[in-house]
């Protein structure tokens, strides 16, 4: 009986884990070419404290903002630091995957 | 924060002995972006610091000199930069720059020393670049009493591939240059350039036979 208990509380911890999945902001930039000039965006999303990890994918014109567990960026301040930097917020799409997820192409 | 990044344009300043005519001319807010030129005729060395997203300040020193070394100008200037127009495009950009400055010349004529004068120099720059084609041209003028070394430059090239954010990324760049009263001969630079991140490289060999070295570092 108390391994079962052990089984249930485990579960519904891990339940409760998931309920507290913290949002990833995939966000589409027009003028995004080159690394150097976009290294900024990079920088500007790092410095926020409720940023976890920042993936910028030229190819795709990608940039991913993971936020910490618990924690949730304004998509504003996201649109904000893109624009600051120069260039242009196509489109932003929250995704419940982690970066490596989003990175892996798995998040198609 | 300033004094440290102060630090760090010293050190680059010291260790990057290097004309300013790069891709984008200033970095984002609140960076700053050290920039060098050289080869045997032409120094240069200078920053900018980003005030705002559109507008940098920064110091340049410039030391260049005729094919015959008769001729030699020392120019530094405090520097005004403003991005006047950005086009953003889905698999491209394309930016118009203002350029304005204000300092010193000095130096001499036929080996004798000229008095030094206030300069003022003035420009524009458009570019336009994919993530495998890029072109730029520049206009300057550089006007001091009896001195003219309006300063033009055209630039093209290609990527040898499309490289992602955390990789480097490999391109061909060819230069035609002329400035005014220091040298009849258009300048013709066919360079490598590498950019990774906030570290772009370029070098090459002008037409003179001369090696050439441009480097910008921002942080």
């Amino acid at each position: 009986m108390k391994h079962l208990l052990v089984v249930v509380a485990l579960g519904l911890s891990l339940i409760s884990l998931n309920g507290f999945a913290t949002p990833s902001y995939k966000v589409t930039v027009n003028g995004m070419v080159c690394s150097f000039c976009a290294q900024g965006i990079e920088k500007k999303m790092k410095a926020l404290s409720e940023t976890k990890g920042v993936y910028v994918e030229l190819k795709n014109h990608l940039v991913v903002v993971e936020a910490k567990e618990g924690s949730n960026i304004s998509q504003d301040v996201i649109k904000k630091i893109i624009k600051d930097a120069g260039y242009e917020v196509k489109s932003i799409e929250v995704s419940e995957h982690p970066i490596e997820h989003i990175k892996s192409g798995m998040d198609k | 924060m300033f004094t440290y990044n102060f630090r760090l344009w010293v050190i680059a300043l010291i260790l990057l002995p290097s004309r300013l005519v790069f891709s984008a001319p200033m970095g984002f807010e609140g960076s700053t972006m050290t920039m060098a030129d050289f080869n045997q005729n032409w120094r240069e060395v200078g920053f900018n610091y980003a005030i705002t997203s559109r507008d940098a300040l920064g110091l340049t020193h410039l030391e260049f000199r005729s094919d015959d070394h008769k001729d030699k100008r020392e120019v530094d200037t405090l520097n005004y930069t403003r991005l006047l127009s950005r086009w953003n495009l889905t698999d491209a950009q394309s930016n118009l720059w203002l350029f304005m400055g204000l300092g010193e010349i000095r130096g001499s004529i036929d080996n004798q020393n000229i008095d030094s004068k206030v300069i003022a120099s003035s420009g524009f720059q458009f570019d336009y670049e994919t993530r495998r084609v890029y072109f730029a041209t520049t206009h300057k003028l550089y006007r001091a009493s009896n001195l003219n070394h309006d300063t033009t430059s055209i630039r093209a090239g290609f990527s040898f591939y499309e490289a992602d954010y955390d990789q480097t990324q490999p391109w061909f760049i060819l230069e035609t240059k002329y400035t005014n009263q220091i040298s009849d001969k258009i300048e013709v630079i066919p360079m490598l350039r590498l950019i990774n991140k906030n570290i772009f490289v370029e070098g090459g060999v002008n037409n003179s036979g001369q090696p050439r070295l441009n480097l910008m570092y921002t942080f």
